[in-house]
């Protein structure tokens, strides 16, 4: 754990088809993943959508009913949790109250039936890392919620896990803490360089700080990348929808490859590259900054449209534009003194084929 | 409504509710417990002859080898007692909250049932089984050419106290298991525990609220039980020593009344040291208002060793109860292994002679044990949630009811409101309510111990997220605590209504009139004869499943509860 | 016939108008069980038509306990139990009214024993013998001889197979260690009874607790009252009973509480139990105790005892009532302190003594006899003489008698004290004539 001690190589996690049922709920669907090592690794997801359960199968807590999951290339699905030597950090802590912060982070050395000083050193290592060495002899319920968490993680790094779960994290903590909270995790990652996985919600969460992200949404995996890919190429709508601020417009296409274009209303179309990939019921994707207010520029197509409303976002300004039937949300970069379009007037929207996006569920 | 603002901001500790709240409870325990309990045992605090206040009486017991020996006795067999129940108890509570056990609710159960013994026929059921020359004794006298002396000595009293209470412990410890946080345990696991180290390390401190709950009872109850030393013929211990000099007639001896107030001062101070040993500890783990620990399945053969372990405990505890229902089937059981023949001619007689006395121990029972939860729930609020002063009180009074004999009780009430007389003449004492007020005071402490242990593990957060959503105080109570708590609630009506249904010595001093008898009464009457035996045993029999049956109800409603929270 | 008729004709109008007038709830409080309640309340009903007998079943103790603190508002009409004693503590208080029973044909006294109570508060309605009673099948599992005196149950073959129940306890125990000592006297009778104590398997708590222990077959032999032993033959347990050819007699009684609600059920219920009609119901199976209208007998089973003709019952001592009563909490105590609550160490001694006996019968050794005399002696010594039990200073620590003086608790450390003492030196003298005599 510190410098001049070698820590074992970082190991790769790999889940393959894993499917798991509470009795006619499918709550994970066919799953595969390869997590590698030292890698951060995020679940993101909506409440209800698996990622927690899924964690649990690594932890050895939920049973699969198909499906593997191997640690540094091993099966572990005959271990039970006890034996997995995955760390978990659980969202409600759960720090034993019986016990004081010292012997919290122990514990799990204890039960590796470790010689007591080599328990003290790492105790007073694992509680230095996370800066909480002058506060070992309290009780959990003496400590604030960002102690809790770092007590929290200090019992299970104390262990030196192979992977290190994190069950949302940061989601007991208030908002001002969570930026340092993750930071500070990132870091604590880094430096033990430990493959780890967390779970989480909150896709700044995700996008910040992890390597790369697995969306999961009803059991499945929608897609995985670094944040950027899944931002730049979400692979369906969900993922579009679900990291960042996208303009998903209903329409039709019409036409048939190379002059194939996208019919937003009757009478107001875009073109659709002939590289691009644009399945039979496909929906138009495009991010709020991709388009702009005004004429078209070269290479882009004008979309007429009325002013419904504007949000000043700082660095941009964000116009709700009615286009057709669909409400399209456009970023435009602030410039002191440039005048701004007025609500209701009409106006177009420029708008670059290359940039857009044809997705389906 | 402005007043209410302003108590609140003038007292911030304490509402004028709940303030009005201990008042009522505080008169209510003075006026049923401690008053009529007063009345009897001042003599232990006056002097011969003059009556004057003196200690001197306390002086004697303290100079007197015969009671210096009883109470070190009495200390020895509670502490013992002790040990021997929670291995009994724990390896029950464990097995069914802790795996999915088929058969987890009927075990609950049945481990319930040994504390409903009835009285009387209890005792010679037992002595057929395990005495001298009981069934077990005379098999191996056959086989091998020796004895157990199960029922002899201070040994035998540990030996039947333990099997007789262990389910207090069984009972509040369950419930504790229960409410432990799943997190707690996986993560646990998490960090390489398993198996012992992981109930020994986490899932039994985690418990201690339930444990300590039930082992003080225990050991209260032991101390000052005195049917079971009675029983064995043990004399030397301090219980049956005030009882028979409290009822030997015609000698106005001190000395009773004396050991009465010693027994109460030791419960109470069992109370006030077991609280203490849970200060300062916060066992809220119940942070989601749910949970519990998850239940994992067993391997075939780990299965399979765990119901050997439960059925070998079971088939202990319950002996006396087998030897009960062979006993009331029997012709005659004298000096064999077995009874010489089978009947069911008891069953016909209670049956025709006894159905009044069902009747009544059932209303008097669940009247008691709805006041009993009730209360409970109320001190152990005050207690728990509160600032008032003098709150503590309201616990240990209730609690020393334990330790005040039943028949210092009757006594007490006889001599309290028998004066006063109801319009018609007729003395309140009279009035079968009496009877169910002297059986709630007296289990009263066994539902306030399930009632605290329940309160101790809910997080107080959940509360205050009531209160920041506008409840008051007293809406909070009904809406959030008491559902959360209803685990606990049961386990101590469960335990109040099963133990006042055969709750035998204050009730005898209280029956007035055979109409208003209840079943420990029934069973008294029968007792008195050679040919009473088999019907008495018929109708322990019958109490004992009536109360089965209520506590099977019981447990399945927690457990159907538990499963549709537990799951996600 | 037609006189016959018309007799019977008479009597039953002159019932009939007694009942009228006496209609109503007659309220007993009774320690006796179901069996014994049940047959008189029905033929009481039957005889008063229109009278209730209301019985609530109490244990003597809780009876006299229930009427003294219920007595500012009494409801209840009888009193009606085994133990004159309890009777003697109601009389003491003031709670029992005094009658005079007008029946016929009711001697004095049973064997010795004064069937009313000479102040007239309660009556005797009934008569038991003190008898030994056995279980047949422990019997002979451990090869015990049946025992017929009770001085035969001091005999080593009977060491650790007696029970007994508490004479503080039970009132009909205190009456039989009485007639010991008045019969005795003081140091020799608490001789016998202590030799006897010595082979106790088990002093109860509860008179009933005897013969139950003896149906079970948990303890072989008990001290009881005959009625216990013949309902349990009755109910068919293997049990046998004899009288010793000296046996006591006691009483069962009634009496009817001061301010009863219904004075005149009261007396009609004593009347009625007096009467040949209620005295017969004595002889129910379930029952089975002796009628003290020596008439009734008549109409008894041929092997019924009659303790107005069977001389065992006749060659009791006189029996004084009053130096009984002067003295029931010290004998009580004393059994208690130097008996009951010390029955390991005297066991113990008279085990070794057993032992020592059993060797010198084989090989006669004077010195060990000696020390073994020494040692029953020891064990037989009393604390205090029959003067000191009846004295005032003694008595007055256990009536809480108004003036200063020894507390009970004090008495009691001292007595104890005293027989622990004597037990333990005995005990070594006992061990030492072992040595010798083996």
């Amino acid at each position: 754990m510190t410098g001049e001690r070698s820590r074992p190589p970082a190991v790769a996690v790999e889940i393959r088809g894993v499917n798991l049922s509470y009795g006619i709920t499918r709550v994970l669907k066919d799953v595969h993943l390869d997590i590698r090592p030292g890698e951060l690794f995020a679940f993101l997801g909506p409440s209800g959508c698996g990622k927690t359960t899924l964690l649990r199968l690594i932890a050895g807590f939920n049973v699969a009913d198909s499906g593997e999951v191997l640690i540094d290339g091993r099966d572990i699905a005959s271990l039970p949790p006890w034996k997995r030597d995955v760390g978990m950090v659980f969202q409600s802590y759960a720090l034993w109250p019986h016990l004081t912060v010292r012997r919290n982070v122990a514990f799990g050395l204890e039960e590796r039936r470790l010689p007591r000083a080599e328990i003290d050193r790492r105790v007073a290592a694992a509680l230095d890392l996370v800066g909480l060495g002058h506060l070992a002899e309290r009780r959990p319920s003496q400590l604030s919620g960002g102690q809790q968490q770092r007590v929290a993680v200090a019992r299970t790094i104390a262990i030196e896990p192979k992977v290190l779960l994190l069950d949302e994290p940061l989601s007991n903590l208030d908002a001002k803490m969570r930026a340092d909270v993750r930071r500070e995790l990132r870091e604590l990652q880094q430096r033990l360089g430990i493959t780890s996985i967390f779970v989480t919600h909150d896709q700044e969460e995700a996008n910040t700080i992890s390597d790369r992200i697995a969306v999961i949404n009803d059991g499945s995996v929608q897609q995985v990348g670094t944040p950027m890919e899944l931002y730049q190429r979400p692979a369906n709508l969900f993922v579009a929808g679900f990291l960042g601020t996208a303009n998903i417009i209903d329409g039709r296409i019409v036409g048939s490859s190379p002059d194939r274009a996208f019919e937003i209303a009757p009478g107001i179309r875009l073109p659709i590259p002939a590289e691009a990939e644009a399945p039979p019921g496909a929906k138009l994707v495009f991010r709020p900054q991709a388009a702009r207010i005004g004429a078209a520029r070269p290479g882009q197509s004008s979309l007429p449209g009325t002013v419904l409303d504007r949000e000043f976002l700082g660095p941009t300004v964000r116009y709700g534009v009615r286009v057709g039937d669909a409400r399209l949300a456009v970023d435009v970069p602030f410039h002191a003194g440039e005048p701004l379009a007025e609500i209701g007037a009409e106006t177009t929207v420029g708008l670059s084929p290359g940039t857009a996006l044809w997705l389906t569920d | 409504m402005t007043l209410a603002l302003g108590a609140r901001r003038g007292a911030p500790a304490t509402t004028r509710g709940q303030r009005a709240l201990a008042v009522a409870i505080g008169l209510f325990l003075f006026a049923f417990l401690v008053l009529p309990t007063a009345t009897v045992v001042f003599v232990a605090f006056t002097e011969k002859g003059t009556g004057q206040f003196t200690l001197v009486n306390f002086v004697d017991f303290f100079r007197t080898d015969l009671f210096v020996r009883s109470f070190w006795n009495s200390v020895y067999v509670s502490v013992m007692s002790v040990v021997w129940a929670s291995a009994l108890a724990l390896p029950l509570a464990i097995l069914t909250t802790r795996f999915a056990f088929r058969g987890a609710v009927l075990i609950q159960t049945l481990g319930f049932v040994p504390l409903v013994m009835p009285p009387f026929v209890g005792a010679v059921a037992m002595q057929l089984l395990f005495g001298r020359n009981g069934s077990v004794n005379l098999l191996l006298d056959d086989a091998f050419g020796f004895k157990i002396p199960f029922m002899e000595g201070l040994n035998g009293v540990i030996f039947v106290q333990s099997l007789h209470y262990f389910p207090f412990i069984l009972v509040n410890l369950s419930a504790s298991l229960r409410n432990i946080d799943r997190a707690m345990e996986e993560a646990a696991q998490n960090l390489g525990s398993s198996g012992f180290r992981l109930i020994r390390r986490i899932v039994v401190p985690l418990a201690m609220p339930g444990f300590v709950a039930g082992a003080s009872l225990v050991f209260v109850k032991v101390f000052d039980d005195l049917a079971t030393p009675l029983l064995l013929n043990v004399k030397e211990m301090l219980a049956p020593q005030a009882y028979l000099r409290v009822s030997s007639i015609g000698i106005a001896d001190p000395m009773g009344y004396v050991i009465s107030v010693v027994l109460i001062v030791v419960s109470v101070a069992a109370m006030w040291i077991s609280a203490l040993a849970l200060k300062d500890r916060d066992y809220a783990t119940v942070q989601r208002g749910g949970g519990g620990l998850a239940r994992r399945s067993l391997t075939g053969w780990e299965s399979a060793l765990g119901y050997a372990v439960v059925i070998g405990i079971l088939l202990l505890v319950l002996s006396p109860h087998i030897a009960l229902f062979l006993l009331s089937i029997a012709t005659i059981w004298s000096f064999s292994p077995l009874p010489d023949a089978y009947t069911l001619a008891h069953y016909n007689r209670v049956f025709a002679e006894s159905s009044l006395y069902i009747k009544n121990t059932l209303v008097y029972a669940s009247i008691a044990g709805l006041i009993d939860v009730v209360i409970g729930t109320a001190i152990a609020y005050l207690v728990l949630r509160t600032k008032l002063v003098g709150r503590q009180w309201l616990d240990w009074a209730a609690m020393a009811a334990l330790a005040v004999p039943g028949v210092v009780l009757g006594i007490g009430y006889l001599r309290t409101f028998y004066g006063i007389s109801l319009p018609d003449g007729t003395p309140l004492a009279a009035l079968w309510i009496t009877i169910v007020l002297a059986l709630a005071i007296r289990r009263l402490p066994y539902a306030l111990r399930a009632c605290t242990a329940a309160l101790q593990q809910i997080s107080i957060a959940l509360e205050e997220a009531a209160e920041n959503l506008g409840a008051t105080k007293a809406r909070t109570v009904r809406r959030v605590v008491v559902p959360l708590m209803t685990g606990g609630l049961l386990a101590g009506f469960v335990t109040s209504f099963s133990t006042a249904a055969v709750e035998l010595s204050a009730t005898l001093m209280l029956v007035q009139s055979n109409s208003d008898a209840p079943l420990a009464y029934g069973l008294y009457v029968f007792m008195q004869s050679s040919n009473g035996r088999g019907p008495g045993a018929a109708l322990g029999i019958i109490a004992v499943l009536l109360v089965t049956v209520c506590t099977l109800v019981s447990h399945w409603i927690v457990e159907r509860r538990h499963e549709g929270a537990g799951n996600r | 016939m037609i006189k016959i008729f018309a007799a019977a004709l008479a009597l039953s109008l002159a019932i009939s108008s007694v009942a009228t007038a006496q209609t109503g709830k007659v309220t007993v409080v009774t320690s006796f069980a179901k069996d014994v309640t049940d047959p008189f309340k029905k033929a009481f009903e039957k005889a008063y038509p229109g009278a209730t007998l209301e019985v609530q079943n109490r244990n003597t103790n809780a009876a006299v306990k229930f009427i003294e603190e219920t007595k500012a508002n009494n409801q209840i009409d009888l009193m009606w139990a085994s133990a004159p004693d309890a009777f003697e503590v109601l009389k003491g208080k003031s709670l029992l009214q005094k009658y005079q029973p007008k029946a016929v044909g009711i001697p004095d006294k049973v064997g010795s024993y004064p069937i009313n109570d000479p102040g007239g508060t309660y009556l005797g309605f009934a008569a038991s013998g003190y008898g030994i009673m056995w279980n047949d099948r422990y019997m002979k599992a451990n090869k015990i001889p049946e025992p017929a005196e009770w001085q035969d149950l001091a005999k080593a073959v009977y060491f650790d197979h007696v029970a007994i129940a508490s004479p503080a306890r039970s009132g009909t125990t205190h009456l039989t260690v009485e007639t010991i000592l008045q019969g005795e006297g003081w140091e020799k009778g608490w001789r016998t009874i202590k030799e006897l104590a010595g082979n106790f398997r088990q002093i109860t708590d509860r008179s009933f607790d005897v013969p139950e222990q003896v149906n079970s077959g948990q303890v072989g032999i008990g001290i009881v009252i005959d009625f216990f032993a013949f309902s349990a033959k009755a109910s068919g347990f293997p049990v046998k009973f004899a009288y010793p050819s000296v046996t006591t007699v006691v009483p069962a009684n009634i009496g009817i509480v001061a301010n009863a609600p219904n004075k005149a059920g009261a007396e009609a219920f004593v009347e009625f139990l007096l009467s040949p009609v209620g005295q017969e119901v004595l002889l129910d199976p379930g029952i089975r105790r002796l009628p003290i209208n020596p008439a009734v007998y008549a109409k008894a089973p041929a092997d019924y005892p009659n303790p107005f003709k069977d001389p065992r019952f006749q060659k009791m001592i006189t029996f004084s009532a009053e130096t009984s009563e002067s003295r029931t909490a010290v004998v009580d105590t004393l059994f208690d302190q130097l008996i009951s609550f010390q029955l390991a160490a005297l066991k113990d001694v008279t085990k070794t003594l057993h032992e020592v006996d059993a060797a010198l019968a084989k090989k006669d050794n004077a010195q060990a006899r000696t020390l073994a005399k020494e040692a029953r002696d020891l064990v037989a010594a009393m604390p205090l003489t029959a003067q000191q039990a009846s004295s005032k200073e003694i008595t007055g620590a256990f009536t809480g008698a108004k003036e200063k003086g020894a507390r009970q608790a004090e008495l009691e450390q001292q007595w104890a004290a005293f027989a622990k003492e004597r037990y333990t030196q005995a005990k070594t003298k006992a061990s030492d004539a072992l040595k010798l005599a083996r």
